[in-house]
């Protein structure tokens, strides 16, 4: 056995020295040193040796192995240096292969978003996605039996208070965080909000019951509706670019007197009409308006001293526009065909 | 809600030159959002009426016919028909070349077995106007030939489908009247003479008549009820024009009172009810009985409670106030004498009881909005108007009963203009914001130099406008958005507070995406039971929705995990490897940390931030390294490490030889771990996989309170390495041989694995370690026989302990 091995040793480094060409080389690493090659079988077939003989057995193939990978590697550096002093080199071949991961579309969306209002001098604020009655709707002037909570589908949790009514609720928007803020941060207060929202409504292409939204808000003595103008502006701009324009209609948001519909100029046409904005031009992103008197006090905020703006619109639709989406709910599929895109 | 322009008409004048485009337009710019316009007359473009001159049996079919079809050009046209019942003489739809017809058939010059048709006549489904396809439609002998077929039904309408959301604030624009009174604002027209007459008319009472019997119990509930009775009744159809103008607004008629009371509610905004007099001795409108029954007009038994308001006769309820009638007081085609309603109920109750009942109608879902009271008078007079065209003989047969609470003071509002001028950003002026608001119908009265008290008009004080700010909105919307000027807001400038949890999670995702090679996924908060129960996790403690939209998501997860496993497989067939992370909120049934509301007297439940790492790919103890080595790098970002340590608990997903809690900084924050087999196979997982979950808070807690990093000299005197490779038995744990290798000498400055090996060429429950140690001294120079000194040592307390048996190299 022991000779046996020795004199393969001998043969595999006899042929070593022969070989000239890199590709003569890898023939013979896979004859004896691959998955099935010589010197591999003879050290698979170790463990069938005696105790004794199989560790002095083992080492010693060990050994001729560690010593015949080492001359290979020395070789074929020889060579190497040889083929390409001589040969040609493909300097179209792509470079070592590093591998990335992606992160979700509506991350990098929202990263770039918060970047932009830091740096207008906005915090970004935090609040819980599950949250109760009173934070999503009664604080947001919406009371009970109102018939603007229609405008909202909404998930509850199936837990009575001590009323025995249901007044926990999976958060239908960002806006309860205005009022968690004003109480936290009192005025003036300048803060943007992105977070996951829940709207209970059958998923289909169009529609995703879990989204994403991001909520911005200024308050201060006389902040006015143009400082809300020129702040959606900027923001339309820095989301379709500088030549985009903005137009605003009146819409009903029980929190904000006077409520407003923001629509930017079509990221795809420009304006012209096509498909996406369904040949309007505009395409409708942004719900604002100045911030309700009723809202702004139960934030604690005395509102004939205070005023304040406040705006919100879909991450997850933005990042539809964006990227040309056309499945609501690919951001939240977990399919890597989508996410590796980005 | 649907509005038709020729309705819009009688009552706003709206110029010949503005297109059902532009008002269209206006309306959402303006008032309301307008999803769609539907032109009737563009359903039957390129369909005329057509006289067949001739028909001949077709030479190569015996089925077909081919016709000579007059349309009204200079020639007849040539067209092969395949219904029996066509005849010379015949007037006829005719869909010419280019039609395209409601059902989406395309009309184009065909080649019939030789015979040319260029065109078809149509037969009634065809034309979507019913389901009769036994022949072509013959029409009335009158019809002039080449008239398009859309005039020939006189359908001429323009039709607007306005979002019922867009109308939730403003209870005064539920019928054509309030949006005539804001189209006349908004194009600076005028509304017609008929619009005041309708507004002004009232039934004049005639004393001799007789009293009808109202009583209102709760006039809370139900602030007016206006009724009277009407004899001279005959049930007879609709005169055709009312048919028709129900019909494009989506109100199937159905007969002459029933089609009045729809009418006036869809012009006035105000809804209406007629019951049978014979039926109805008396009426009192009272809160029901709980559990009193009532047969809706839709044929459903429905039980009420004692919150419900109901209009009654002295032992029943015969309607549910607002809402719907009950089969036992309806018009019938015997009735002759009518009750009429016109009341106003408090908003809040109708809709409360609508939605217990689940039970939406026009009635409920105008009353829920505030309507203003003062339309009840002008709604009766109006009916009785309308039913007056079928039933001349129609007449009051009672007085009319108006039961009204005084209606509320409307407090004027004191609009401050220099306040408004600070909230505008721009000062319009006296004059212009007064103009506004006059052609709105408020009044609009000086009360100093820059104060305007401001009157609302009764159909917006009902609830839309109570406050300045609301006032402020009217000004802005007609004023119109688009012309008031952006600025940017001046502010002290000032450094954002920093969130800095928010940017940890963000430097977080950026490390294990862009470093570590985990693609991000989101994942729904929500799990169903069939999951847990494949996962073996009970579910004890989740929350569960009230009103879940699939069984798959019936609760709120409480790991990361639950869904991350869907994502491996939905993805095993396609790829290799999957490498993923989350970062996501878990939702606990138990008393968490955030405040329910403002008075802080109650907590919302449980939730915090995980955060979760997966590998599943082949073999286990790959991904169940990569999983470890990857969470090990996030910490390395953070000059932290991770101790793995084993667990007595294992839940049952997890497989019981690899499970490992995560310990950093001597605080336990999650768990690393192989899932266990059988939970793989009965979740459809083909693949080996791994995951390390993390409270994300606990991490945070610990990243943030780290000191900040300080600069450390490199040690001038180098350092020798020496290599240690040992057998122990495979229960003798890593943690516990490093420990003792690193307290074992103050010279040993670093220890580092470097190579594990189990199976073949060592004894079965036998491992290999493989370690650098690194020995270096601050202070000198250390002497190499000093360090294998130590070393020697190190190897006889290795040996003491563990029974390490110390391999040479």
């Amino acid at each position: 056995m022991k000779n046996k091995l020795e004199d393969l040793k001998k043969q595999i480094l006899d042929e070593l020295a022969k070989a000239k060409s890199g590709e003569l080389l890898r023939e013979l690493e896979i004859k004896y040193l691959g998955r099935k090659g010589e010197l591999s079988n003879i050290l698979r077939g170790v463990k069938d040796l005696g105790a004794e003989e199989r560790q002095e057995i083992g080492a010693l193939a060990n050994a001729i192995k560690t010593e015949v990978t080492a001359k290979f590697e020395e070789i074929k550096k020889e060579t190497e240096s040889k083929e390409t002093a001589t040969g040609f080199v493909d300097v179209t071949l792509p470079g070592k292969k590093i591998v990335r991961g992606h992160l979700n579309p509506i991350s990098i969306i929202q990263a770039e978003l918060e970047d932009l209002f830091i740096s207008l001098g906005f915090m970004v604020a935090d609040g819980p996605e599950l949250e109760s009655d009173y934070y999503n709707f009664e604080a947001l002037n919406i009371p009970k039996s109102h018939p603007a909570r229609d405008m909202q589908d909404t998930f509850y949790i199936d837990k009575k208070n001590a009323e025995g009514e249901y007044d926990l609720l999976l958060r239908t928007h960002t806006s309860p965080v205005q009022v968690r803020a004003m109480q936290k941060y009192g005025a003036p207060l300048k803060a943007v909000v992105p977070g996951r929202c829940f709207r209970s409504e059958a998923t289909d292409a169009r529609h995703e019951h879990t989204l994403y939204q991001f909520e911005g808000f200024m308050i201060d003595k006389d902040i006015n509706f143009s400082h809300l103008k020129g702040v959606l502006e900027l923001v339309g701009k820095k989301l379709f670019g500088e030549e985009t324009k903005l137009r605003m209609r009146p819409k009903f948001y029980p929190f904000v007197e006077p409520g407003t519909n923001g629509e930017f100029t079509c990221l795809l046409c420009k304006g012209k009409g096509c498909r996406l904005c369904k040949n309007s031009g505009w395409l409708e992103v942004i719900g604002a308006g100045l911030i309700h008197p009723e809202v702004l006090r139960a934030g604690g905020i005395d509102p004939e001293i205070y005023s304040g703006f406040a705006f919100g619109f879909g991450l997850s639709r933005l990042a539809q526009l964006k990227y040309g989406i056309d499945d609501a709910r690919l951001a939240m599929s977990g399919d890597l065909r989508f996410l590796q895109q980005f | 809600m649907y509005l038709s322009l020729n309705w819009l008409k009688d009552l706003v004048n709206i110029p010949k030159s503005t297109t059902p485009e532009e008002l269209g337009t206006k309306l959402t710019n303006y008032t309301v959002e307008v999803e769609k316009i539907e032109n009737q007359a563009a359903h039957f473009d390129k369909v005329v009426v057509g006289k067949v001159l001739e028909v001949k049996k077709h030479p190569g079919a015996d089925r077909l016919s081919v016709t000579k079809v007059d349309v009204g050009e200079k020639e007849p046209l040539n067209i092969v028909c395949g219904a029996p019942n066509v005849s010379a003489g015949q007037l006829v739809p005719v869909a010419l070349v280019g039609a395209e017809l409601p059902n989406g058939m395309k009309i184009e010059e065909r080649d019939v077995r030789g015979e040319k048709s260029f065109g078809m006549i149509c037969a009634e489904d065809e034309l979507g106007l019913g389901n009769d396809h036994a022949g072509i439609m013959v029409l009335d002998k009158k019809a002039k030939i080449g008239l398009p077929f859309s005039q020939y039904l006189k359908l001429d309408d323009v039709v607007f489908e306005v979002d019922n959301k867009t109308l939730s604030n403003r209870p005064d624009l539920w019928g054509h009247l309030g949006i005539a009174r804001e189209i006349a604002v908004i194009l600076e027209t005028k509304i017609t003479k008929e619009f005041q007459r309708i507004l002004a008319e009232k039934i004049i009472n005639d004393e001799n008549l007789e009293k009808l019997g109202v009583k209102v119990e709760d006039e809370d509930l139900c602030p007016r009820y206006a009724a009277i009775k009407i004899s001279g009744v005959d049930i007879k159809e609709s005169p055709e024009w009312m048919q028709k103008r129900l019909s494009a607004v989506g109100m199937r008629p159905i007969n002459n009172i029933v089609d009045a009371t729809n009418y006036v509610m869809l012009e006035l905004g105000e809804p209406m009810h007629a019951f049978d007099a014979s039926l109805v001795p008396e009426i009192v409108v009272r809160l029901a009985k709980k559990g009193e029954a009532i047969k809706t007009l839709d044929g459903e038994n429905r039980v009420l409670d004692n919150s419900m308001l109901v209009i009654a006769d002295r032992e029943k309820a015969i309607a549910i106030a607002g809402v719907m009638g009950s089969e036992g007081s309806e018009i019938n085609p015997s009735t002759k004498t009518i009750i009429l309603e016109a009341a106003n109920f408090n908003a809040v109750s109708i809709r409360k009881t609508s939605t217990k009942l689940g039970l939406r109608t026009e009635a409920s879902m105008r009353f829920e909005k505030s309507l203003d009271q003062n339309i009840c008078e002008a709604a009766l007079a109006r009916c009785l108007e309308l039913i007056r065209e079928t039933c001349p003989a129609a007449a009051a047969a009672s007085q009319v009963a108006d039961m009204k609470k005084p209606a509320p003071n409307i407090s004027p509002i004191e609009l401050d203009l220099n306040w408004a001028a600070r909230k505008l950003g721009e000062d319009l002026g006296k004059k212009k914001i007064v103009k506004i608001l006059e052609s709105l119908g408020f009044e609009a009265e000086n009360a100093g130099p820059h104060l305007l008290r401001i009157t609302v008009p009764t159909w917006r004080a009902t609830k839309d406008i109570s406050i300045k700010e609301d006032v402020l909105e009217e000004i802005i919307r007609i004023y119109g958005y688009n012309n008031i000027k952006a600025a940017m807001p001046m502010a002290e400038m000032k450094a954002p507070l920093e969130n800095a949890e928010r940017k940890l999670e963000r430097r977080i995702k950026n490390i294990l995406a862009l470093g570590a090679e985990l693609t991000e996924v989101y994942n729904y908060s929500f799990v169903g039971e069939e999951k847990l129960s494949k996962l073996k996790i009970s579910p004890l403690d989740y929350l569960r929705l009230k009103n879940p939209l699939t069984n798959l998501q019936t609760m709120l997860r409480q790991n990361l995990l639950e869904n991350l496993v869907d994502n491996i497989k939905s993805n095993q067939a396609k790829y290799e490897r999957v490498s993923l992370f989350e970062v996501g909120s878990v939702f606990w049934d138990a008393v968490g940390r955030i405040n329910k509301d403002s008075q802080r007297k109650e907590n919302l439940p449980f939730q915090i931030k995980h955060l979760a790492l997966v590998e599943a790919g082949t073999p286990a103890a790959d991904v169940y390294d990569q999983v470890k080595g990857k969470f090990e790098y996030l910490l390395e970002n953070f000059d932290l490490t991770a101790r793995f340590e084993a667990s007595e608990m294992v839940p049952e997903w997890a497989d019981k030889k690899t499970f490992a809690k995560i310990i950093v900084r001597g605080e336990e924050i999650g768990s690393a771990a192989n899932l266990a087999k059988a939970v793989l196979n009965s979740l459809g997982i083909k693949k080996e996989a791994a995951i390390a979950e993390v409270d994300l808070e606990k991490l945070a807690r610990i990243i943030l309170s780290s000191a900040e990093k300080t600069y450390e000299k490199p040690n001038k005197y180098p350092a020798l390495e020496r290599d240690l490779a040992f057998v122990v038995n495979e229960n003798v744990l890593y943690n516990n041989i490093k420990a003792e290798i690193e307290k074992f000498n103050a010279l040993i400055a670093k220890t580092e694995l470097f190579d594990v090996y189990q199976g073949k060429n060592l004894p079965a429950g036998q491992k290999s370690l493989a370690f650098h140690v690194t020995y270096s001294s601050p202070h000198r120079t250390l002497e190499s026989a000093e360090v294998d000194a130590v070393q020697e040592k190190l190897i006889a307390q290795l040996k003491q302990k563990f029974d390490a048996q110390i391999r040479n190299f």
